[in-house]
Formats: C-alpha cells, structure tokens, sequence
C-alpha cells in the first residue's frame, strides 16, 4: 500500500500544472498560528451579542467595547486603553507581578508592545514642551556659543613658534626645486 | 589673563597684534645688532631621529641628546633629568622669546600709531 501511495504522490507531482510542493501545501494551514477557538468571535451587533461576549472576556457591559468592525479580523475584541503594564501599582500583589496582571483578566491586543521592558506611556516628570524647551535651548546656546568662539577665538599672547630652515620649507613640502623665501629668526 | 583678548576685540582693535597674521614690522628696528637664533642640529640628524615636524625647531639638539639618553638607558625611566631639563628649559626659552616678539610687536603697533596721530596733529 504505501508504494501505491507513494506512485500516486509521484504521478499527482509530475503531472500537477503547478509546482508539487506548493500543490500540496495550497490547503494546508501553519500548526504555529492560532487556532479556531482562540481567534475573537464575530463582530457583536446586539446588546445580547455584547453581554455575551463581555462575559466571555471577563468584563463588565459597561467597560466593554468592542473595536469598530473595519474588517480588520478584530471581531468581538476588546478595545482595552492604551496603558502599559508599568504604569500599574508595583505594589498589588498581582497573580503574576512581572506582567503585573491578574489571571484571567482581559489582555490588550498589543499586550506584548505594553509589557515593563517595552513601550511606556507612564506620564514624564516635567511635560513634554518643557523638555524640548530645554534639551533645543541647550543646543542652540551650545550652536551659538561655538559661533562665537569660531569668530573670536581665544589664544595666547604670543608670536607664532620660529622654527628653522626658512620655517621647515622641505619639511612642510615645499618644491625642493625652487629657492624658498629666506626667513631669519632672531634671539630677543 | 586674557588682556590681549580683550584690547583685540574690544579696546584696542587696531593696534592689537594678530598672531594668525605676519607680522609686519622689520625685525632690526630698535637694535643696533640682532644675533639671528642658531640651529645646532641638522636636517640630517632629524631626518635620522624621525623627529616630527612640529618638533623641528630651535631646541632639536637638546631633544635629540635626550632621546639619545632615553634609549641608552632603558628601561632606567628615572636617567635623563639633566637631559629632559635642558630640552625644557629651552623650550621655555622659546616660548619667551615669542611673548617678547608678540609684546615687541604691540609696542610698535601703538609707536606706529603715536606717531601718525602726532603727524596729523601738526
């Protein structure tokens, strides 16, 4: 039997218009993906709809609400706020205090974006325009204050240094070929 | 401290020498006879020594005495006082010698500038 089977498989990939391996996989589904009873229900359109599905992911009628059904595969999920996990009381004792979430409790869709060591959203010790106020005003105190080192710059009060051989004509890459201009330096 | 900055930018603007420029006065006004600086080492010898060019200057020979030193006494780090002292203080020599070039030429500057003002008055 399984060299029947194995003569068919050859004959439905040599004669199959498209390439075998392809033809053999068109109906097949990925085993990583999420199965059926995991994925969200459809998108809920009555009040009994609603109840129903709030119960489903633990919440309340009230604090339910679904996202708006765009066809974008969100169904009857949840739009939880846009919070990350940090901003929640380190100090309950959570069922798992890493997530700092409890069991059970409805999960964001973009809950692995919102975990601790990833986005924030946990309000910043001065507003946002002070920062910017600050860092821009630093940086273009710092611009300013180089411009004006550039046009002013600071030195000490003495000639420039004498060096020997007409100022090191051959050494700075003068043309050996032509006579330098001779410069005397002498002792003050 | 930054007193010749100050005349540069701000007081003295027109007499105040810039060190970026050539210098423009004769360097034999106001002598009766300048010896000129003399260079003990050759290019030779630098060349040999492999002396870098900002190091080529009036006081080669003291330095190459105390390479010569350097090298014969490693690793005896502690051998070359005497040596290091004499390329230093020669060095500082130099460095005076450009503050009384500097200062020389300040002077000339306001001297120049006297004696304009004093033309124009008569």
């Amino acid at each position: 039997m399984a060299g029947v089977g194995f003569r068919r498989w050859a004959d439905a990939l040599a004669k199959g218009k498209r390439s075998g391996i392809s033809a053999l996989l068109s109906g097949c589904r990925a085993a990583s993906g999420a199965s059926k009873g995991t994925l969200p229900g459809p998108y809920p359109k009555t009040p009994e709809e609603r109840a129903a599905a709030a119960k489903k992911y633990n919440m309340r009628v009230e604090d339910y609400e679904p996202y708006p059904d765009n066809g974008e595969g969100f169904g009857d999920y949840p739009k939880l706020p846009d919070r990350s996990q940090h901003e929640r009381d380190p100090w309950y004792q959570w069922d798992h205090p890493d997530l700092r979430r409890n069991w059970g409790e409805p999960m964001h869709w973009h809950f692995d974006m919102y975990i601790r060591n990833r986005v924030d959203t946990s309000p910043s010790p001065v507003p946002w325009s002070t920062m910017c106020k600050q860092l821009f005003g630093f940086i273009g105190f710092m611009l300013f204050m180089f411009y004006v080192g550039e046009q002013l710059p600071s030195y000490q009060p003495v000639a420039p240094k004498q060096y020997p051989f007409n100022d090191l004509y051959l050494e700075r890459g003068g043309d050996p070929e032509k006579q330098p201009e001779e410069i005397k330096h002498y002792e003050i | 401290m930054g007193a010749h900055l100050a005349r540069r930018y701000v007081t003295e603007t027109d007499t105040e020498p810039d060190p970026a420029k050539k210098f423009e006065f004769d360097p034999q006004i106001g002598f009766e006879e300048r010896k000129e600086r003399e260079m003990l080492a050759t290019q030779e010898q630098m060349n040999l020594a492999q002396l870098p060019v900002e190091q080529r200057d009036y006081c080669a020979h003291h330095l190459l005495k105390l390479m010569k030193c350097k090298r014969d006494n490693w690793p005896n780090f502690l051998a070359c006082k005497h040596e290091r002292h004499d390329w230093d203080y020669c060095e500082h020599q130099d460095y005076v010698m450009r503050m009384k070039e500097y200062e020389r030429e300040r002077r000339l500057q306001l001297r120049k500038k006297r004696i304009e003002a004093q033309a124009e008055a008569a």
